[in-house]
């Protein structure tokens, strides 16, 4: 069975093979929408980034989600930095997001499921999973295969070029789209806006080192470059 | 160029007749036509709009071996906003071109699911996401 709702303005398709999509995934997406949305005023990241709350008075999750944040600026050099865009913690929520629903979906006992949140998917079981060719929407650049997957893809093709080089203020050179692959949903993304920012030139070699996870990187010239054990079919 | 075509297509000529014969006896084909409705999608407020796929299930059985394959041969959107002159224009310039997107789209047999960078977020994408599921399972 699978079920899309529009929230967290994107939508949301959950796959459940063989089984029911529980109810609380969605209310948990719209929970996370109105705490931690930028477009809703009142939300709990609005208040913050307005210097309304303190984020020593946020809630537990806020601030673990802003402390997450922090690990991951250390983690990228500074590529994944949510301070550099006002203290927006966007381009790790979405990600969060499906691995807290990813966990709820295991509690509940799903043996097979994949989380498709605009475009970024967390997999449980066996899944093969098409990467848009950041060029031809309609062409699939690589087909990922893989068990219990994270695949998060960052790229300037679909909203237009809103990923930035926080260090330059400019849309990153020379590169596509990079898509990471891992066990986190949340990490893979953070690193995949990272390594995109980073342009052409350096996101190979920082994604060679990553651990635990692997990257599939699109340069503007069109090659494809993948680390060793990126998984595709 | 053309000579190498023309080589092909008269080893193709030569094949045909044995391949028939072969499977005259034992080839079925069973056509399927359905409709596939999507859900109706929240166009912020706009209203709704709400997708229909027509999908032709093709089923080709040789002996033992049975292949299907599935083409969405028409695509309507029979719930969408407009209620307002605005919206009317929107719609007349766009719902044409989302139209032509997703005939060409299609299927991918050998895909599960589809990721990149942050897809559409439209109420069309969202009605036709759920009746593009739905439709491979026709």
């Amino acid at each position: 069975m699978h079920r899309v709702e529009h929230v967290m303005g994107m939508p949301i398709v959950v796959e459940v093979r063989g089984g029911d999509v529980p109810d609380d995934v969605f209310d948990w997406f719209r929970h996370v929408d109105e705490t931690f949305s930028t477009y809703k005023e009142a939300s709990e990241v609005s208040r913050i980034r307005r210097g309304e709350l303190a984020l020593a008075c946020a809630s537990e999750e806020v601030r673990r989600v802003y402390g997450r944040c922090d690990e991951l600026r250390e983690a990228t050099s500074g590529f994944f930095d949510v301070e550099a865009v006002g203290l927006d913690p966007s381009g790790y929520v979405k990600g969060w997001a499906v691995d807290e629903a990813a966990a709820m979906l295991d509690r509940a006992g799903t043996a097979e499921y994949a989380i498709n949140a605009g475009g970024d998917i967390r997999s449980r079981g066996r899944w093969r999973i098409g990467i848009q060719h950041p060029l031809e929407p309609k062409a699939v650049a690589r087909v990922v295969e893989g068990t219990d997957l994270a695949v998060a893809t960052s790229g300037a093709y679909a909203r237009g070029e809103h990923v930035r080089d926080p260090y330059s203020g400019y849309a990153p050179a020379g590169i596509l789209s990079v898509t990471i692959t891992g066990s986190e949903l949340g990490t893979a993304d953070a690193y995949a806006t990272a390594a995109f920012a980073m342009g052409g030139h350096r996101a190979p070699n920082w994604t060679a080192r990553l651990r635990g996870y692997e990257a599939l990187t699109i340069l503007a010239d069109g090659r494809v470059l993948t680390t060793p054990r990126f998984p595709s079919a | 160029m053309k000579k190498k075509l023309l080589a092909v297509a008269s080893a193709v000529a030569i094949a045909l007749p044995v391949a028939n014969a072969a499977a005259a006896a034992k080839k079925k084909i069973v056509t399927v036509t359905k409709k596939i409705t999507g859900p109706q999608a929240i166009a912020d407020r706009w209203g709704y709009v709400e997708v229909t796929l027509t999908v032709k299930k093709t089923t080709t059985t040789i002996g033992k071996h049975k292949t299907v394959a599935r083409k969405i041969t028409s695509i309507d959107v029979p719930v969408y906003p407009n209620h307002t002159d605005r919206s009317i224009f929107i719609n007349d310039q766009a719902l044409p071109w989302l139209k032509q997107e997703v005939l060409q789209a299609q299927f991918n047999p050998n895909i599960d699911m589809v990721g990149g960078a942050t897809a559409t977020s439209s109420a069309f994408t969202q009605s036709l996401q759920a009746a593009l599921i739905a439709a491979k399972k026709v």
